[in-house]
């Protein structure tokens, strides 16, 4: 394990010398990238509060006091100050002696979350915790992973719905016997010391999403980079943050995921044997989510995408996580985490030796992407390109690796079942027409569910999507009972109810929710309803 | 688990380029770099032409008595053609691209650059040129090479200028440097997808053209058709993902322009034979070399209905090239359709946002 405090000195020391080369070619002044942070500073702390930014605010009114009367010289400290203060904030600080205790007994971690919260609750019922290690279920390309881990760096990409995916990660990536995984988690979540504690001795370093310098992105994609170069496996959630509409991620974010790129290119450079980066995407799959709710309001609110960091969601209350538990393990419920085939940085599928392969299957040396006239080169053009290319294999390999589940199939087909009665409408009037009273006939139902099924069997033997288990095995009306149960289990009002014979529909954003995670597949020849949007 | 290493190996020669394809464009496009003072590989699958070009300077049947340069040497080996080059240049017509493709991913390196010269679609697929090599090999330093080029007027010695598009900067500085000279410009675009869709469905309208000129029509005609013919690819390409202005630079406005005036042309010159009453395999015979104009008909045909888009002119080419429909009714039915906008709103909307 490196130590993360040489991490962000090498840190410092990169962006800083950077910024300075930049600005004796022609590029920006220092003056400029100062004044720019004091600037973007500003406005974030305005409507920021507590000890922290207390002491952000000291610190910038003393580099404001003091950037117009300083030399040149003056100016190279400031700017030196400030990327050292965002590298200290964002710097892990892992104890391998707690990542020991954390790791083997991550239900126990768990409660130790909850504990914190309520002791009481967790100590009360103790097998809840412990047979949350049972409900995981890790498929897919364990062995690739365990194989290539060894003989270069492993970039853990999966997709992001609940603020439990760190978690469920960090515990597996321990169960898998692999070493452990860094990770930059939202300054957010730190703020309960007992949760912070856990997340930090787990592998977590600290991404403030409300900091829109562009300094303080550059400081934290190198401090990405340089653990990467360190040999460290690393974790991104490449959507940037959870999904809004519980769809699988369509479009990524650039700038962690070209960190794989970066620091491959930098390990050639210093000529490391074990130069390789391998990106696994992965999947995540919840029969139910623990922050449905709140995700997608957010969605669907017109202020959405200001909206960008909740702080008060489901994740932060007992009472949530301790119905979500119960339900997880009275149903017997399974989450899926699925490991994709591993790609190159360059997007190029890699074969159980590390190989880099062609489309054709054939091995190439991915080293060769980087070079212009025999050298290798930086070409922040090229290079983003490249990344543009891993992102779209990442989003492929989301769409065939997801998981149909009950939930998810049996919201689909009610939601097109719903849609279908009320043509013309928009998805806002259709989500503000459903209510309680709006049913649909359990027959109609049943019959679309197992037509579905039947696609989602086809779609899964042609490798497009997963389809397994009672997706696949189930009659249509059995799958349809399990889809009620889970309904009824967590979220305040069950999502979709049965009265006699016909199926009333309580939550019509909920339902909407879940039926998005089979968007894409062509299923029922339903429209895309998430197409036109960019966050989806 | 290792493999080889990057360093050890040679660099590719600065200088050298391969053309894949000899024939009219193809073979031009090789004396362009050899104008340009590069070494220039061109590769033919006939080792008869690979003969006359290597041992008699000459490559009769698509550029006639025009003396190749000394620095352009021709070979059958794909291989050979391609280890020694940074550039690659497969000027393939598309019904054999991705056959030839397919080869040339057998022997290329994430290392070299392809910019290819053809203006067609695959027929079935619809794919672009770019995609079929995205496809086919390792190699991601993809571009294209197109603009208003007729060959006889370059090999003459005459001024031209074309483009060359390419998401990485480096392709175009490279295909700028490979092929510029005083004969010809390079002009730069990033719009991958806009310059292959403008360079293939502006000989369409270039058929379209040809037979405006075989039925005796005049200026007026042509500008209406040169106009209305860049609003319909433009709407048809942006449908696609291209960029609109795209379709006013050197790939379709200058490309258009060109062809539509030019008898030279060979789609104008398809176009020409069919409304002089040749059948479509006639019209080709007496061609002797491909007009890619006839099978893009087709795929834009299938384009357009894929998509609902309504597009006269390329609906009525696409009816007289493959169903049967005689000029003269097809320009009927154009003249009495109610005309529409002049500008497309959905193009006056892209090009403020785009």
């Amino acid at each position: 394990m490196v130590n993360e405090r040489q991490s962000a000195s090498e840190t410092v020391g990169r962006v800083f010398e950077r910024v300075l080369a930049q600005a004796g070619a022609g590029g920006r002044p220092v003056e400029e990238v100062v004044n720019e942070t004091l600037y973007r500073e500003r406005e974030r702390l305005k409507k920021a509060h507590g000890e922290r930014a207390e002491a952000d605010r000291a610190f910038y009114a003393k580099v404001r006091h003091e950037l117009p009367r300083v030399p040149e010289s003056g100016r190279n400290r400031l700017l030196h100050d400030i990327v050292e203060r965002y590298a200290t904030e964002i710097q892990g600080r892992f104890d391998p002696r707690v990542y020991a205790v954390a790791t083997r007994v991550i239900p126990v971690a768990l409660s130790g979350l909850m504990t914190g919260l309520s002791p009481k609750r967790v100590l009360g019922d103790p097998g809840l915790l412990l047979s949350l290690d049972d409900r995981l279920v890790i498929e897919g390309e364990t062995d690739a992973l365990r194989r290539l881990e060894g003989a270069g760096t492993a970039v853990l990409v999966p997709t992001h719905c609940s603020n439990l995916d760190s978690v469920l990660m960090g515990h597996s990536v321990f169960r898998m016997g692999l070493p452990p995984v860094v990770y930059g988690a939202g300054l957010n979540l730190f703020s309960n010391p007992l949760i912070g504690f856990f997340m930090r001795n787990l592998g977590a370093y600290t991404v403030d999403r409300l900091k829109t310098d562009p300094l303080y992105r550059e400081t934290l994609k190198e401090y990405a980079t340089v653990a990467l170069e360190a040999g460290q496996h690393s974790l991104f959630f490449p959507g940037g943050t959870r999904s809004r509409s519980g769809g699988v991620e369509r479009r990524l974010k650039k700038g962690l995921l070209g960190t794989a790129l970066s620091a491959y290119r930098n390990n050639l450079r210093r000529r490391r044997p074990d130069a390789r980066i391998f990106v696994f995407p992965c999947t995540l799959t919840y029969p139910l989510v623990l922050e449905a709710e709140t995700l997608v309001s957010d969605y669907l609110a017109e202020a959405g995408k200001s909206r960008f960091i909740i702080v008060d969601d489901e994740f932060s209350r007992v009472r949530r996580w301790l119905d979500f538990l119960r339900g997880l393990v009275e149903l017997d419920l399974r989450i899926h985490l699925r490991i994709g085939r591993p790609l190159d940085p360059f997007g190029n599928e890699v074969d159980a030796d590390g190989r880099s392969l062609d489309p054709r299957g054939r091995p190439v040396d991915p080293a060769r992407y980087l070079l212009a006239d025999g050298e290798i080169v930086d070409d922040p053009v090229r290079d983003g390109e490249y990344t543009q290319a891993l992102a779209g294999r990442i989003v492929e390999s989301f769409s065939r690796e997801n998981v149909a589940v009950p939930t998810s199939v049996v919201a689909f087909v009610a939601f097109e079942l719903l849609r279908r009665a009320h043509p013309g409408a928009d998805l806002y009037r259709l989500l503000r027409t459903v209510g309680p009273e709006t049913s649909l006939s359990l027959a109609d139902v049943e019959l679309e569910v197992e037509r579905v099924q039947a696609r989602l069997r086809k779609l899964d033997s042609e490798g497009r999507i997963r389809a397994n288990g009672s997706v696949s095995g189930d009659d249509a009306p059995g799958l349809v009972r399990r889809a009620l149960r889970t309904f009824a289990t967590y979220h305040p009002e069950p999502v979709l109810e049965r009265r006699g014979v016909r199926l009333h529909t309580n939550d019509a954003q909920l339902l909407f929710f879940y039926r998005n995670r089979l968007e894409g597949y062509g299923l029922m020849d339903a429209p895309d309803l998430l197409a036109h949007r960019r966050d989806a | 688990m290792s493999q080889p290493s990057a360093f050890s190996l040679q660099p590719s020669s600065l200088d050298d380029v391969a053309v894949l394809g000899a024939g009219n464009w193809g073979t031009t496009v090789a004396v362009l770099v050899a104008a340009a003072g590069r070494r220039v590989t061109l590769w033919t699958h006939s080792a008869a032409q690979r003969d006359e070009i290597n041992d008699h300077r000459r490559n009769r049947r698509y550029t006639g008595e025009t003396e190749l340069p000394q620095t352009l040497r021709a070979t059958c080996d794909l291989r050979e053609a391609v280890e020694p080059a940074h550039l690659v240049v497969p000027v393939i017509p598309s019904k054999a691209f991705r056959e030839v493709a397919a080869k040339l991913g057998e022997v290329v390196r994430p290392d070299h650059m392809l910019v290819h010269g053809t203006k067609g679609l695959e027929p079935g697929t619809h794919l672009r040129m770019s995609e079929i090599l995205r496809q086919e090999t390792c190699v991601r330093q993809l571009g294209v090479l197109s603009g208003p080029n007729l060959a006889g007027e370059i090999l003459q010695g005459q001024p031209a200028g074309t483009v060359i598009a390419s998401r990485f900067p480096r392709v175009v500085a490279e295909g700028q440097k490979a092929l510029s000279s005083v004969r010809l410009r390079v002009f730069a675009n990033e719009d991958v997808t806009g310059v292959e869709y403008a360079g293939a469905f502006k000989n369409v309208v270039a058929i379209a053209a040809g037979m405006a000129s075989a039925m005796g029509m005049g200026e007026n005609a042509r500008a209406m058709l040169v106009t209305r013919g860049i609003s319909e690819i433009a709407r048809l390409g942006v449908a696609l993902g291209a960029q609109p202005l795209t379709f006013f630079g050197m790939a379709g406005f200058g490309d258009l322009v060109a062809t539509c005036s030019s008898p030279e042309s060979r789609n104008h010159r398809v176009g020409a034979a069919l409304a002089r009453g040749d059948t479509l395999e006639t019209a080709q015979q007496k061609l002797g070399m491909v007009a890619e104009g006839v099978n893009t008909a087709r795929v834009a045909y299938e384009l357009l209905r894929a998509r609902g888009i309504e597009s006269p002119l390329l609906e009525a080419v696409y009816r007289v090239v493959h169903e049967g429909l005689t000029p003269q009714q097809a320009l009927q039915e154009l003249m009495s359709r109610k005309p529409g906008v002049d500008i497309q709103p959905a193009l006056r909307l892209t090009a403020v946002e785009g």
